[in-house]
């Protein structure tokens, strides 16, 4: 038999209660660890597969070491916490819960702008008016980044690094716009902000990643692929 | 490879800028990034070496010496006309290859003569490569972003479409882009009824009116970011814009004055062509051109080498005029430099000090005159 497959999944909160469900439905159903104040155990009908609880974050930075074969996370957290993940990581599924997005939110009052080009204009004459760059506040520094620079090509702004609560942001006077995930977009509303039209920068829900690595013996890539094909919805 | 030890000693470069009259200075290679972040936008943030100090502050490994050298010049109060000279490594993040690289160059500071100073900033760098053993042929690229603006001043487009194109203007590509969206016409945004009947009404008043309300409600009255009035009236704006057609003519224009190259010498005629058959006041700029040319000649820069490209500058926002690159026939650069009124401002000066400098790639020198100075 060869080397235990090792998957890495969530340690707490709904999304560990989704992927055990989704496991237990695939025909992988995850022994209760032995002693609760453990992370590992293992799968009660696969004696080759291996399952690490981990935070969702670490799951993601994980894949990026390769130290573990199979990972499920938020896609978010893989594309934000992990550089180049397109060339890192493989999405082998969409696992259909954990459902958020992360967006580009302006004041609901900025009736001039609808779109990324709009809020590129009031960047770009921001400092004149203003005396200083248009601030967004988030925690997702890359996808803003891709997002503004190179998708969109702006690049007069500045990231203002924002923990929690990022959508008080404006009105505590910390930023001007933020980008930040929403799942109903009623936090958003609450605190008087919208969405832009093309400010959708990722439609991330769970998913199940692997590293990509050359030169997996044929029986673990086997073995890989069935576990992916039993978990896609 | 190390450039310092391709050239013969570190010594020759300090010698070749007192050569040119400028004086020695020396900036810290650990920077404080706000000002570079401030001044290239979040995108250099992933090109640059960042680090923090113990006290939270933002630092970061120079990536260039302008700024650091314009910083050092308004922390030392300096009011008159200076010409710093530097060398040192500044430091860039890249996927493959190194991350240092030796630069040594001039910022010629607080000249208010900017014809004479571009002028001698060009000639001082092609006599630093010279010096460094730069003996093949080079050619230099010259743009200016003044005459753009004047072209896009003439042409009377809405405030919008100003400042979309001076920022694009650098980028071929989102200039491009930036040209084919004005093309299309924009509907008037899609807004509630207690801030469309305003907007229609053209009620300037009644429109602010109905923006502080909303404002007030979201708790952004005094939030210190945009207020009332600048949202009315890029709202008014975009509301007039909706009901005038693009102006086919002028994007036209644009288009034919982005497509003008020549050799320097016939580069102000081939303007003052364009702007007489298009009907441009561009005499002001155009003059300025031909004043900085005319000094070239004065300060024995060899301007046959030289070619203007009308549609090359640097997309940011604080070069404002002359700007140029000394390439080898390949193309690769071995030294860029430009004017920067704008910056000194922008990273605290309390009032405008003009400034212009270049930069030599010691490493490309290096390779490209084989080590061999």
């Amino acid at each position: 038999m060869s080397a235990p497959i090792t998957i890495a999944i969530p340690s707490k909160g709904r999304l560990k209660e989704e992927t055990l469900k989704r496991m237990e439905a695939a025909g992988y159903p995850v022994e209760p660890p032995k002693d609760a104040r453990t992370y590992r155990t293992v799968v009660a009908n696969h004696p080759n597969v291996e399952v690490a609880f981990l935070s969702a974050s670490e799951i993601a930075r994980e894949l990026g070491n390769g130290s573990i074969d199979l990972g499920v996370t938020g896609e978010d957290l893989v594309r934000e916490g992990l550089p180049d993940s397109e060339n890192r990581v493989t999405r082998l599924a969409q696992l259909g819960f954990g459902h958020a997005d992360v967006v580009v939110a302006v004041p609901e009052a900025w009736f001039d702008v609808a779109t990324m080009a709009d809020l590129g204009l009031v960047a770009a004459d921001f400092r004149h008016r203003h005396g200083r760059r248009l601030r967004i506040a988030t925690k997702y520094w890359r996808l803003t980044q891709t997002h503004f620079s190179q998708t969109h090509g702006i690049q007069l702004y500045r990231i203002i690094e924002s923990l929690g609560a990022t959508e008080g942001a404006p009105a505590a006077g910390q930023a001007d716009v933020i980008v930040d995930i929403t799942s109903t977009g009623s936090t958003l509303r609450a605190n008087f902000l919208k969405v832009l039209d093309d400010g959708v920068i990722l439609q991330s829900q769970a998913c199940l990643f692997a590293p990509k690595r050359d030169g997996a013996d044929a029986a673990r890539k086997q073995a890989i692929d069935a576990f992916a094909a039993a978990l896609t919805p | 490879m190390n450039a310092l030890r391709s050239f013969s000693a570190r010594a020759d470069i300090e010698t070749i800028l007192s050569q040119l009259g400028a004086e020695r200075l020396d900036v810290p290679v650990l920077q404080p990034a706000d000002p570079f972040l401030d001044t290239a936008g979040e995108e250099l943030r992933r090109r640059i070496f960042l680090s923090e100090s113990e006290t939270g502050e933002t630092l970061c490994l120079r990536p260039e010496f302008t700024i650091p050298v314009c910083l050092q010049h308004i922390g030392a109060g300096e009011t008159g006309h200076r010409r710093y000279g530097y060398v040192g490594t500044v430091f860039r993040q890249r996927r493959a290859g190194g991350n240092e690289f030796l630069q040594a160059g001039i910022e010629d500071i607080g000249d208010a003569d900017s014809a004479r100073a571009d002028a001698r900033s060009l000639g001082d760098a092609l006599a630093f490569l010279k010096a460094l053993g730069v003996t093949g042929k080079t050619v230099t690229m010259l743009g200016d972003q003044a005459v753009f603006a004047a072209v896009v001043s003439g042409l009377g487009l809405p405030q919008s479409w100003t400042v979309r194109l001076s920022h694009a203007f650098g980028d071929r590509q989102t200039l491009e882009a930036a040209l084919d969206a004005l093309a299309r016409p924009v509907p008037a945004p899609d807004v509630p009824a207690d801030i469309r009947e305003p907007a229609e009404a053209r009620d300037r008043a009644a429109l602010v009116n109905a923006l502080s309300m909303r404002l007030r409600i979201a708790g952004l009255e005094n939030s210190g970011g945009r207020d009332a009035g600048e949202i009315a009236d890029r709202l008014l704006a975009r509301f007039d814009a909706a009901e005038i057609a693009p102006d086919e003519t002028a994007l036209a224009t644009l288009r034919a004055f982005l497509a003008i190259t020549a050799p320097l010498a016939a580069a102000a005629d081939a303007l003052k062509a364009f702007a007489t058959g298009n009907g441009l006041d561009m005499d002001a700029a155009i003059a300025g051109f031909a004043a900085r040319e005319n000094e070239m000649d004065k300060a024995g820069v060899d301007t046959s080498t030289v070619s203007y490209d009308a549609a090359f500058g640097r997309a940011l926002d604080y070069y404002t005029a002359l700007v140029y690159e000394i390439t080898t026939p390949d193309g690769l650069v071995l030294a860029g430099g430009g004017r920067y009124d704008r910056l000194l401002t922008m990273i605290g000066a309390k009032s405008a000090v003009p400034g212009v400098g270049f930069s030599v790639w010691l490493d490309r020198v290096a390779a490209f005159s084989g080590g061999a100075v």
